[in-house]
């Protein structure tokens, strides 16, 4: 069984005349521990569908099912929770709080569900160390470079041991190398961790990472490929692999 | 071009603009609302602080004492410079033997009255009347009358009730509309009766006739004061006498305490309205530095820049002004018809209506304007000099971390110095600047306190919210932003030092009231002549009548004032003998200079204690000898120590020991008398002893200064009271300082509380973190507030002393009061951010720039 299920999600903005057909009856699947990457020119709505499978935001028409649980059956309260506990998100920008520092940055959904701040911290360091920021705990996001900043979000989005992690453009403001970097650890986020990501992205180099690209355009799937590791020109882009 | 561009930012960030416009409308609305209010406040003040006294500015009486026209009045009302008027007929009326109680065996409780026709609108404007049941008197009323307490226990009679008095046309009925409480200026004995002056003239047979008018005037300043008495001379002739109340008077000097500290509440007023402004415009300026820099980028000058600040700052400043200018009179106007009614039930105080000048509006409008201008200049300045590419990077929120201007934290600690050597040069005028001075001084230096204290702070709100992390969020929140939270915690800061200030000033003035009283007349009975203060009118008794009630069982000690009138440097001084020993013990002086050590030199040699009045009218002072007229030439006396007590403050007064009295005067009459039981006497028994020996002395009334003395208390406490509520309304501007910051803050971070919202935080949990932060900032204000508080008080209490002296006292209610009004305001004012933080749908918030 697959951990997300969508079924002829549509997600219409505005009324009338001025309505916008952002989603249209998409359905997707994606299995634990799968590693899939949304692309798409701008506008197309890769962001909204991210937002409907996160729950943070509600479909016009059609259904979200995460790990069996259809999410229009939930209120705001236990959509709240279903994402603190299940889902794990990174952002372009703003993904980190300013005046907290990395540790409690990425101990931020453990500390709103009322853990002990000294476990949720415990927890938060493991994590930070497992994506290599083990020596910057303290540091707060303007002393860490873009890189930096989103491996802390990776880790804030893994501390409750989440099922799914949903990126949005994680790699959108950073260098080549930056960017190589995030999406290695979220392909270790899929591998090692078992736990399944949903990547949006506009950089085919990106998107090769994941073990399957979705194409929209205008609100609709119109492709879908399935990477295999054998292909030979993604073999020579993660030598880990 | 620019200002298209100005009105899109203006009409596309509707919420901010609104926002804004409200700092604005806010920020003038307090200055302008505050400054008409005060005026009105400061003529009832003064006229309190008069009628207190039982003292006006100006009394214009005939030289011959007669009555005279009543049409006087319309030659010196248009006076400029005369702020009230109020005409009266004064007329004594002797009774007949037994007119009341129609009993020759007792003696007649009341022998005299004096009648006074008022006005009852004029009256008020003038000196105050404190009706304590009942009600005042009112135009068209006809045989109504307004008595004392005293001469109603003698009558027995309630508001309602009539009682009859002797006139030209044979007895006349009054009915008794409101009583007047005990009051200093009305002790038993000396009953007034206030009618209507029509009526005081029918019954008087004087129509038409006044034989008074008093004048206040609307300033303290000396050259003004005396052009204005002698335009009063020159409108009213030769044939009228014009009396002024006397430069250097304690009353002078009180009403201009209080004018200085109303023109301080205006500048504060200014302070904070301006404080509001240029907080809010600041922030949002600041936030748009991405947007500068991208215009920049695009090839935009910095004159474009600045010119585009420029013309959204007029646009708001302008509509702001001018929506603040009218609700700032709906304001003013509004609050004193709401407090008028309280005001004049419970402080007894009556408020006129709106006053606004040209002056005022002037400013007003200035610094609306002016502040929304340069507000959002200077940051604009600052961000047109950022590079085009340091002003692109990936927008993120801008943090502050630690405060920047060094600078403006040393010219803070400067001020702070400079406020506490205006304390120790003593001079009133530089006390109060001090204080301005301190305060601003505190503003610079706040934004350095502010980390350390939060952190504090942030601990309790921790235990509060305990396990939800939101509490660590809200003290970064505010310490990101150092400056823009100190400034406005400052605002709460004025707000709050003023409940702490005016709590200390009038603790310590009741503490001090309070404790004259009790000493003067504290004693558990008083033997009252008729009249108190005007000793030589008085009939006292031979020295037998205080022998005999010591003799009274259970009499621990009686004490007596003896009278003499003497004269220094050809002014006439009313001396009073006291007995240096039982004196002290059962009433006692407040000394000014020297101290309890005085009374020995009394008994020990020719020494004198005098008061304020006598040091100004001889000329004299402490230490000096001086010759003072006898029967059998001068004598020459020192001056021991410098003191009165609350009989004797206004009249030129000096004490000496009732030996020297009856030495060198030959008089030993007592004609004031106190008694203290033993602690644990039989009381009832006492006092029928005592009631028993006075039947025979008819010309003193007995009461018993315990509850004469909490009367009074009670009254002043009253009006206290009402100076306190007053003061909290006071601090409702800091209110809407909060609430600005924390709306902007909450808009400032959409897409942070976005991602929180994205990672697990409830809607509850939003909310909470605003109103933690606002706790936060409440509480960071709180503490800056009771800080100047106690030390503005502390100046006021002491600045006040060189006219006033009065022990402080530490101000506990004062500072509780703080402390709720502080965190009541706290959660207000995160009540509608708070709303509006946990309503944001993350979606929009997340896609929010
Ligand atoms: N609140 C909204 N109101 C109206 N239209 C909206 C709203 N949010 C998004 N849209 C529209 O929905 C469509 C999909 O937007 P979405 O943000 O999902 O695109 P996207 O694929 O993420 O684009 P990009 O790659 O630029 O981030 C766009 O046409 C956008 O204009
Ligand atoms: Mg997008």
């Amino acid at each position: 069984m697959s951990l997300v299920q969508t079924q002829n999600l549509t997600k219409i903005y505005g009324k009338g005349e001025t309505a916008v057909t952002a989603l249209n009856r998409i359905n997707v699947q994606v299995a634990a521990a799968e590693f899939v990457a949304i692309m798409g020119p701008s506008g197309c709505g890769k962001s909204t569908l991210l937002y409907l499978i996160g729950g943070l935001d509600r479909p016009t028409d059609g259904r979200v099912i995460i790990d069996g649980q259809a999410l229009e059956g939930l209120a705001d309260q236990g959509l709240t929770e279903l994402r603190r506990r299940k889902i794990g998100f990174v952002f372009q920008f703003f993904n980190l709080i300013p005046v907290l520092t990395a540790v409690e940055n990425a101990a931020l959904p453990l500390t709103l569900d009322g853990v002990p701040i000294k476990e949720a911290r415990i927890r938060a360091t493991e994590w930070l160390q497992r994506v290599g920021l083990g020596d910057r705990l303290r540091s707060r996001p303007d002393q860490l470079s873009g890189g930096q900043q989103q491996r802390v979000a990776i880790a804030r989005a893994l501390v409750a041991e989440p099922a799914l992690v949903l990126a949005d453009e994680p790699t959108g403001n950073l260098d080549t190398r930056a960017s190589d970097e995030v999406a290695g650890l979220l392909r270790q986020v899929a591998n090692t961790w078992g736990r399944a990501v949903v990547m949006v992205t506009h950089d085919p180099r990106i998107a090769a990472y994941a073990d399957r690209i979705i194409f929209l355009k205008d609100g609709t799937m119109v492709d879908e490929s399935r990477l295999t590791p054998a292909t030979a020109e993604t073999t020579a882009m993660w030598p880990g692999r | 071009m620019i200002i298209q561009m100005a009105f899109r930012y203006l009409t596309g960030r509707k919420l901010r603009t609104v926002l804004t416009t409200l700092a604005v409308v806010f920020g003038v609305l307090i200055v302008f609302g505050m400054n008409i209010l005060i005026p009105s406040l400061l003529q009832a003040f003064q006229a309190n602080v008069l009628a207190a006294s039982g003292l006006v500015d100006i009394t214009v009486t005939s030289v011959t004492g007669e009555a005279f026209p009543a049409e006087l009045v319309n030659q010196v009302s248009g006076i400029d410079g005369i702020s009230a008027w109020a005409p009266s007929l004064d007329r004594e009326i002797n009774l007949p033997a037994d007119f009341y109680d129609g009993n020759s065996a007792v003696a007649d409780r009341i022998s005299a009255i004096a009648l006074v026709g008022i006005d009852p609108q004029a009256a008020p404007t003038v000196r105050v009347y404190h009706i304590h049941s009942g009600r005042f008197l009112e135009a068209g009323d006809t045989s109504a009358a307004v008595i004392s307490q005293s001469m109603a226990d003698a009558l027995g009679v309630q508001p309602g009730q009539s009682f009859a008095l002797p006139t030209i046309n044979g007895v006349v009925h009054l009915q008794v509309a409101g009583i007047l409480p005990l009051q200093p200026r009305l002790l038993p004995g000396n009953e007034e009766v206030l009618v209507t002056l029509p009526q005081a003239q029918q019954m008087t047979g004087l129509q038409g006739k006044i034989n008074i008018i008093d004048l206040n005037m609307s300033t303290t300043d000396e050259a003004r004061r005396r052009s204005i008495q002698q335009a009063v001379e020159g409108a009213v002739g030769p044939q009228y006498h014009v009396g002024v109340l006397p430069a250097g008077s304690d009353v002078l000097a009180s009403v201009k305490l209080a004018q200085a500290a109303f023109t301080m509440l205006g500048f504060l007023a200014l302070f904070m309205g301006g404080f509001i402004i240029f907080n809010t415009f600041r922030t949002i300026v600041a936030e748009r530095r991405h947007d500068i820099g991208m215009l920049r980028a695009v090839g935009a000058s910095r004159r474009t820049i600045v010119a585009l600040i420029l013309v959204e700052g007029l646009l708001q400043g302008v509509i702001g002004t001018v929506l603040g200018l009218l609700l700032g009179y709906l304001l003013g106007a509004g609050v004193l018809q709401l407090v008028g009614p309280t005001m004049t039930q419970f402080v007894h105080v009556q408020v006129g209506g709106p006053l606004v000048s040209p002056g005022l509006l002037l400013t007003t409008i200035l610094l609306g304007v002016g502040v929304t201008v340069l507000s959002g200049l200077i940051p604009a300045v600052q961000a047109s000099r950022v590079t085009p590419l340091e002003a692109l990077r990936p927008p993120v929120a801008e943090i502050e971390y630690g405060w920047k201007s060094r600078a403006g934290f040393i010219a803070g600690m400067v001020l702070i110095a400079l406020a506490l050597l205006a304390i120790i040069s003593q001079q009133l005028s530089l006390v109060l600047l001090g204080g301005l001075c301190l305060l601003v001084g505190l503003v610079l230096v706040a934004p350095a306190l502010v980390w350390p204290l939060s952190s504090i702070f942030s601990r309790l709100i921790t235990l509060l919210y305990a396990r939800d992390g939101v509490a660590q969020l809200a003290e970064g929140n505010l310490t990101r932003q150092p400056t823009r939270s100190a400034i406005t915690a400052s605002a709460t800061m004025i707000g709050l030092a003023l409940i702490v200030a005016g709590g200390a000033m009038i603790a310590s003035l009741l503490g001090t009231v309070t404790d004259i009283t009790r000493k003067s007349l504290g004693s558990d009975y008083v033997f009252v002549p008729p009249s108190i203060g005007l000793w030589a009118s008085d009939i006292g008794s031979a020295p037998e009548f205080a022998d005999h009630l010591r003799a009274v069982e259970g009499v621990a000690d009686v004490s007596t004032l003896r009278f003499a009138s003497t004269q220094v440097k050809g002014q006439p001084i009313s001396l009073l003998g006291i007995d240096p020993v039982t004196f002290p013990r059962v009433s006692g002086l407040q000394f000014q200079q020297g101290d309890e050590f005085a009374y020995r030199a009394l008994a020990q040699e020719r020494a004198l204690i005098v008061n304020g009045a006598f040091l100004a009218a001889t000329g004299s002072k402490m230490g000096d000898t001086v010759a003072l007229a006898t029967p059998d030439g001068a004598r020459t006396y020192r001056i021991a120590a410098v003191g009165a007590d609350i009989l004797n403050v206004k009249v030129t007064t000096a004490y000496v020991s009732q030996a020297n009295l009856k030495a060198d005067f030959g008089k030993q009459e007592d004609v004031f008398i106190q008694l203290n039981l033993r602690p644990g006497a039989d009381s009832p028994a006492a006092e029928q002893k005592i009631r028993a020996l006075t039947a025979g002395y008819p010309q003193f009334k007995l009461i018993a200064g315990r509850t004469y003395i909490q009367d009074l208390l009670q009254q002043t406490t009253a009006a206290f009271v009402g100076l306190f509520i007053m003061l909290i309304f006071l601090a409702l501007p800091s209110l809407i300082a909060m609430l600005n910051t924390l709306a902007i803050g909450v808009i400032e971070r959409t897409r942070e509380i976005g991602m929180l919202r994205a990672v697990g935080a409830t809607r509850r949990q939003i909310s909470r973190l605003v109103v933690a932060e606002a706790l936060l900032l409440a509480a960071l204000g709180t503490a800056f507030g009771l800080l100047a508080g106690l030390y503005l008080g502390y100046v006021m209490v002491s600045g006040l002393g060189t006219i006033f002296p009065m022990a402080y006292s530490f101000p506990v209610a004062g500072m509780l009061a703080a402390i709720a009004v502080g965190l009541i305001f706290g959660v207000l004012a995160a009540i509608i951010p708070a709303r509006q933080a946990a309503r944001l749908e993350v979606v929009q918030a997340l896609r929010y720039e």
